[in-house]
């Protein structure tokens, strides 16, 4: 990009700041098409499980849906509550996308293809996106409204308490990768699960499971939305948020949502590894990893529309009581694991095998609960055979 | 302690089979009835897949009104009933038939308990559905319970105009007025002819009284 723009006569610095102004473009263009589709995919799926269609006329299967929702949040009227801290009021929007955007300079979208590969990416990833504590309390704060600043008050609490757990969860991935860098992490696993960092002991289960809980308290998801509960908070911060601010809120929502299975996927589910023999097809990489992405919005999602919200006080509980003592559980028995195997890798293998196994075990399991459930729902609702005896 | 780790078991265990159950609702049938597109008035294209209740709207229910031609007397009580007169009624003369019902037996008169006797028939019988309140006067006053609620509830239409019942078409109109026309021209026939043989007998009266 450099070099056509200085082909043109630019000076060196002007060429160098519009090429970064284009790509940043770009990703931003990218980012918003990402967290629109995803508006869409999660209400045909919601309304997949709630036995409906979702919304399926604009466009062909209601491809278009996210297109009209964006252009009518922007056609509508701009509203400043009247006490409102007009600045604040202004900007909070912009420091959720900000926090969530600036992932994008870390985030591994395949071998290789990364903005920046810093050496402490997962440290910067987890500090970036906890711009977005500031700008749910600050939209809290200045709406000058009860609800509103309940919801961003929660947010943060929550926000900041299940950092910890996250955090240390994450430690167990950094033990064994040894870097901080998304792409030594990422090149500390390999393409078959078992190498992967989700399986590789019990301990890392434990791990997995807790930054995956953690994670998506973080990225206020049901069942730990308490800060938008519209039982209780009306819509949190965001309630008197309109036009495109609020589209900038939701739009920072689902992008989180993409950020967190992309997170995932890269430290925790091998990234965009592929075996040995297709080293270097950079395309094939970015699809693996997109389509491990995929899955992962796919449970969260699934996740979202099956459980109930928590109560205030049952999501401290959850993070002081069992997810943080879990991580530290983790991480010391993953030390101390490592520690006694240093000298014989191959009861690593098997160990990391066995774990597969075990996890292969669990979705048998699950997909004989799921064919017993089809024949369930199959029964129609009036007749005998769905008595409830 | 104890109660600490049936806590996890319990979030996993529960977490399980709710996963599971949501699951398996994606992959089972939808129950949206896509409305405009699939006519709900008929149950029969719902029925054979539907799940819930089909029992239908009840006996007394009020819905569209709907008016049986064949039980017509074109009386107009009904419109005159009507408080927001959104029934329209044209007629003309036809001839004189007794109405009766499909297996032959007369049709009685609801008041009277008379056989009905159908003298006008009807041009033009319109309901507008937009105004239709449904107090249901009109069939309360029909004497022979030819206009009725029917037991369709649904007519979404994309226009006011589309609202309106049309119930007799312009092919039955033309023929009725027609046959009227024919009536007509028949009485005036008859009459003429009456008068003609009156004058003719007045005539011979006064011959006769001449020849006296």
């Amino acid at each position: 990009m450099d070099a056509i723009l200085l082909s043109f006569g630019l000076a060196p610095l002007a060429a160098k700041i519009i090429s970064m102004v284009i790509i940043c473009v770009i990703v931003l263009l990218a980012f918003v098409t990402i967290g629109g589709i995803l508006t869409l995919v999660e209400r045909r799926i919601a309304g997949f499980m709630q036995s409906r269609l979702g919304p399926n006329r604009v466009g062909p299967q209601g491809a278009l849906q996210w297109v009209a929702d964006g252009v009518k949040l922007i056609l509508k009227e701009d509203l400043i509550p009247d006490g409102a801290d007009r600045v604040l009021f202004r900007i909070a929007p912009y420091f959720c996308l900000v926090g969530i955007f600036g992932t994008m300079v870390v985030f591994p979208w395949g071998q290789g293809v990364i903005v920046a590969d810093l050496n402490v990416g997962l440290f910067y990833f987890i500090s970036i996106t906890a711009l977005v504590v500031f700008g749910v309390l600050m939209a809290g704060w200045s709406s000058n409204n009860k609800w509103s600043l309940l919801g961003g008050m929660r947010a943060a609490a929550q926000i900041v308490s299940y950092e910890i757990p996250v955090g240390m969860s994450l430690l167990v991935p950094i033990l064994i990768s040894g870097t901080l860098s998304m792409g030594g992490i990422m090149a500390a696993q390999g393409w078959l699960p078992w190498d992967w960092m989700a399986f590789r002991s019990p301990f890392t289960v434990l791990s997995f499971l807790i930054f995956f809980i953690g994670s998506l308290a973080e990225a206020n998801r049901t069942p730990f939305d308490l800060p938008e509960a519209e039982s209780e908070l009306v819509s949190g911060y965001c309630t008197e948020y309109t036009g495109f601010r609020y589209a900038v809120f939701f739009l920072s929502e689902w992008a989180n949502l993409f950020v967190f299975g992309g997170l995932t996927t890269a430290v925790f589910l091998g990234g965009g590894n592929l075996p040995g023999v297709l080293e270097g097809y950079t395309i094939l990489s970015v699809l693996v990893y997109l389509s491990k992405v995929a899955v992962i919005i796919f449970v969260v999602i699934w996740l979202r529309w099956t459980l109930p919200r928590f109560r205030i006080d049952q999501l401290m509980t959850l993070s002081w009581k069992y997810l943080l003592p879990g991580a530290f559980i983790a991480f010391l028995g993953q030390a101390l694991y490592m520690l006694m195997t240093q000298q014989i890798p191959i009861v690593q293998s098997v160990v990391a095998v066995l774990m597969f196994l075990v996890f292969v075990f669990v979705l048998f399991r699950f997909a004989i609960r799921v064919r017993v459930n089809m024949s369930e729902q199959r029964i129609p609702v009036n007749s005998p055979a769905s008595d409830v005896s | 302690m104890g109660t600490y780790f049936q806590n996890i078991k319990d979030g996993f265990t529960t977490a399980f089979e709710g996963m599971s159950i949501s699951f398996a609702t994606m992959f089972v049938r939808k129950e949206t009835v896509q409305y405009p597109e699939v006519d709900i008035s008929s149950n029969a294209t719902i029925a054979e897949k539907y799940k819930g209740s089909l029992m239908g709207m009840p006996e007394n229910y009020r819905g569209i009104l709907g008016v049986d031609l064949s039980l017509c007397t074109a009386c107009q009580i009904c419109q005159k009933t009507c408080p927001i007169d959104c029934i329209v009624i044209d007629n003309v003369k036809c001839d004189k038939t007794k109405l009766s019902l499909e297996d032959g037996s007369p049709v009685l008169n609801r008041f009277t308990q008379k056989e009905a006797l159908k003298t006008r028939t009807v041009t033009r019988f319109d309901i507008n559905a937009a105004k239709c309140m449904y107090c249901g006067l009109c069939e309360k006053a029909c004497p022979t319970g030819a206009i009725q609620h029917t037991k369709k509830f649904e007519m979404n239409r994309e226009s006011q105009e589309e609202l309106i019942l049309r119930f007799v078409s312009d092919d039955e109109k033309a023929t009725a007025e027609k046959r009227a026309s024919a009536i007509e021209a028949e009485a005036v026939a008859k009459k003429a002819g009456k008068a003609k043989k009156e004058v003719e007998e007045k005539a011979k009266a006064k011959e006769k009284g001449a020849e006296e």
